[in-house]
């Protein structure tokens, strides 16, 4: 019965981030906090796994002081309790720091059999963290999973990549990342967003976890960020009758000399 | 001494590397080591501007477990530089390493130079609705993408060439290796994409598409959501963040609404063409020139007249 820990990350809805177009700088104003998209994939998987093998799965996150927020969303997605760090550190945290971060917990958590993160994050997207937490955790590590299973003390998983689904096998700890084929997160049903409000949630003390300062130095610093402006012509056809914008756009079509 | 490092387990990428590699060496004086999974891809990088290539042999064939031994060739230099090659393989490889050398690291970089000492990245951030500059401290790991460079010119001079035997990794065992290919189809080679979304109701329906696409001599692609969720289309043929990056002539996106994760992914095309019948839908401001309509009428349409 495995063991499992899922990763994951508060971030903000890109969706409702907007560029300001006087100086292309961000808005996110407005934007709304989520649960990282692949990393409901990922909390999925182990909720999935938990339910056929028996096991447990509790959740890991590090974020800034919203990070609170995403407690309740966590538990009603099937983890039995959520560990949270909640410190400033995180605002302009590196996959370093990250990886510095999560790794001290789980070691101060204990043993887990599966250490389940998403393919990368939704914001920032560096798909480095569950590589460098293996690697800081001296555990083997499974990237890219699109299916997962266990037997007895046994990890399978189909990793898909550009060219080929690869097979592997691990006995012992693993982590491993998960892509956001490998399943459909579920939409928690109101029983089960009653039931995250009766569960377990447990800060954990950025200062608990015998880091050294420059652990929470990001050694990759985002500089300028601006909007991604595209330059397009958006001529737009909206006339009632469909056979005339057809027309128009053969015409433009054929001006690029795409026909 | 430091140094500037490139691997890649896919020969052309490999090869690709050397052209930021060669313009940091500029930059920073320092020699260039091609680390290579085969002895062919090593001789060749030798020749085409690596000082030293050094051809990692093992007995184990899985790409992801060299993490370790390339972590010891880029550790005996101090505070060095290493491009890796931006498959999945690659980040998996390049994010184990970046750990430990306690490194930062910059995921697809699309430009790589050296400012006041550090390395300066330009790469996208939410899905690609920004970009941003990344400045890492040295020692420094980047991921490049295929086809972000061309490969350099053949070197005036030759580097050497060495083995290192190496051993791999031994908890995991890999099992079978079935190669997906796409059937024949490339849809990063496509001079023209027909791109379908979730405004088509049912898979059958998707016939009006692919007329199209003959019409046009365009290949299919579509958005994560019919690939994924619908499972209209393969996964190949799914363009966004996680899925395939797209530059065509012609992307003509029919009934999909442009959401940032999906348009990162084909927003370098040359004119973006699209249907919807949602004026308001995000993929017009992104468009070249577009159609408001019902694409159950438009298509049809289209099609015929481009047939003629």
């Amino acid at each position: 019965m495995p063991k499992c820990l899922v990763c994951y990350k508060w971030t903000l809805d890109e969706q409702d981030i907007k560029i300001r177009p006087e100086d292309l700088s961000l808005d996110s104003s407005r934007a709304k906090g989520k649960i990282s998209d692949f990393d409901r994939n990922a909390i999925e998987e182990a909720a999935l796994l938990v339910e056929k093998n028996g096991g447990a799965v509790d959740a890991l996150t590090y974020g800034t002081a919203t990070v609170k927020q995403s407690l309740k969303d966590c538990l009603s997605r099937g983890p039995e309790e959520v560990y949270w760090i909640s410190d400033a550190s995180a605002e302009n945290a590196d996959a370093n720091v990250t990886a510095n971060v999560l790794a001290a917990a789980i070691r101060k958590l204990g043993q887990y059999d599966l250490i389940l993160c998403g393919e990368g994050s939704s914001d920032q997207f560096n798909q480095q963290t569950t590589s460098r937490i293996a690697a800081l955790l001296g555990l083997p590590c499974v990237t890219f999973a699109s299916k997962l299973s266990v037997e007895g003390d046994t990890v399978k998983a189909t990793r898909k990549l550009e060219d080929c689904q690869e097979d592997v096998v691990v006995k012992g700890s693993v982590v491993i990342s998960v892509l956001s084929e490998i399943n459909k997160p579920r939409i928690p049903s109101m029983k089960q967003v009653l039931g995250a409000s009766k569960k377990p949630n447990e800060e954990i003390k950025i200062s608990d976890l015998g880091l050294k300062p420059e652990d929470l130095q990001p050694k990759a610093v985002r500089k300028s960020v601006k909007g991604f402006v595209m330059q397009r012509k958006n001529v737009i056809y909206k006339e009632t009758n469909a056979a005339d914008n057809v027309a128009k756009l053969k015409i433009s079509l054929a001006s690029e000399g795409l026909i | 001494m430091p140094g500037i490092f490139t691997f890649s387990e896919d020969s052309a990428l490999a090869k690709q590397l050397l052209t930021p590699a060669l313009e940091l060496k500029k930059s920073l004086n320092q020699p260039i080591t091609a680390l290579a999974l085969s002895e062919t891809d090593a001789k060749e990088l030798a020749t085409l501007g690596a000082d030293k290539a050094v051809f990692l042999q093992s007995a184990d064939k899985w790409v992801d477990g060299f993490a370790e031994a390339i972590y010891a060739q880029v550790s005996k230099a101090v505070g060095s530089i290493v491009l890796i090659g931006g498959t999945l393989r690659g980040k998996t490889v390049a994010a184990y390493v970046a750990a430990k050398l306690n490194a930062g690291m910059t995921t697809d970089a699309k430009t790589l130079k050296i400012d006041s000492g550090k390395l300066l990245a330009t790469r996208v951030l939410y899905a690609g609705l920004a970009l941003c500059d990344e400045e890492v401290a040295l020692p420094a790991v980047a991921t490049i993408r295929a086809r972000t460079f061309l490969a350099p010119a053949a070197a005036t001079t030759a580097g050497t060439v060495e083995t290192v035997t190496v051993s791999g990794e031994s908890r995991i065992t890999v099992g079978e290796v079935t190669p997906t290919g796409t059937a024949g189809v490339n849809i990063n080679a496509a001079s023209k994409l027909v791109s379908v979304g979730r405004g088509f109701r049912k898979k059958e329906d998707l016939k009006l598409a692919e007329d199209l696409a003959a019409a046009l001599k365009a290949e299919l692609a579509c958005t994560r959501g019919v690939a994924e969720d619908e499972h209209w289309l393969p996964i190949e043929r799914y363009i966004g963040i996680s899925g395939q990056t797209v530059k065509p002539d012609l992307y003509l996106a029919v009934g999909l609404s442009g959401q940032v994760q999906h348009m990162v992914g084909c927003r370098e095309s040359k004119v973006i063409v699209a249907i919807n019948n949602d004026e308001r839908a995000p993929i017009f401001e992104a468009a070249d020139y577009g159609i408001v309509g019902d694409l159950y009428e438009v298509l049809p349409l289209l099609t015929a007249a481009l047939g003629k």
